[in-house]
């Protein structure tokens, strides 16, 4: 798993690329733990480039949208492919989450 | 019909292994990506959670999976002899509850229910087997 972020306005946006297994969730978990504990509360979380999603990752997406809800925060999600946006949908992320297609659209779910 | 088995021990690092036994069964059998994730999530949550929970003691245990393609129809079979788990016994996840009343846990047996197409579980002697089939698509 690898990890990239970017920043735009108030809005935090990290491309994971690989495998959000348990070790590539290890990874996602720590960075995001950090992000809010450093005070981000808008967060994008590209997904175009993950080709695999276990139990494990979803969890770990459940639980740092948990944490930010009383925060006043939120995590879009973005660009999943159709086998991991068919997890999340089996996962029932819809309702917990905006999941869009593009980068442009998460911009706009944080407005 | 074809199969590979493989043996597994209850540590946490054989989950990479689970991964390769996935994708060597994909390669041998020409299956789609999507099939090979497939298979690599259901063995995956299964054998993951066989690990985690499946044992009194903290001795070394096998877990024994194989994969078999008849026609087109994959089969994935998985014995332990850990304590007695009937993985389809746990209701599924209300998922209309809002996040902030949404347990965090239960998603991987549903995620292997919904991905495969049945589910059986038999207890036999002092060993738990899963066996689990879903009609696929061929390249």
């Amino acid at each position: 798993m690898d990890i990239f972020q970017s920043t735009s306005g108030s809005v935090l946006t990290l491309t994971l690329k690989g495998r959000l297994d348990a070790d590539g969730t290890d990874k996602m978990a720590g960075l995001l733990a950090g992000y809010i504990d450093r005070g981000e509360r808008r967060l994008v979380l590209d997904l175009s480039q993950v080709d695999y999603i276990s139990s494990v990752g979803l969890r770990a997406l459940m639980l740092a949208a948990k944490r930010l809800a009383p925060l006043d925060g939120r995590i879009v999600l973005c660009g999943p492919q159709a086998p991991i946006r068919h997890l999340l949908d089996v996962a029932g992320f819809t309702s917990m989450f905006s999941i869009v297609a593009t980068r442009d659209e998460a911009a706009e779910r944080m407005l | 019909m074809s199969s590979v088995s493989a043996v597994f021990v209850n540590k946490r690092t054989e989950i990479e292994r689970v991964v390769e036994l996935a994708e060597r069964f994909g390669e041998e059998h020409q299956l789609p990506a999507e099939v090979v994730m497939t298979v690599h999530l259901v063995l995956d949550e299964v054998v993951a959670n066989i690990i985690s929970h499946g044992y009194d003691d903290a001795g070394e245990h096998e877990i024994h999976v194989t994969l078999a393609l008849d026609d087109s129809v994959l089969g994935i079979r998985v014995e332990d002899d850990g304590r007695p788990f009937d993985p389809l016994a746990a209701p599924p996840p209300d998922l209309d509850l809002p996040l902030e009343e949404r347990p965090v846990g239960g998603l991987g047996i549903h995620i292997v229910r919904s991905v495969m197409d049945t589910v059986e579980y038999q207890r036999r002697g002092d060993r738990n087997v899963l066996i689990m089939r879903k009609t696929i698509g061929r390249n």
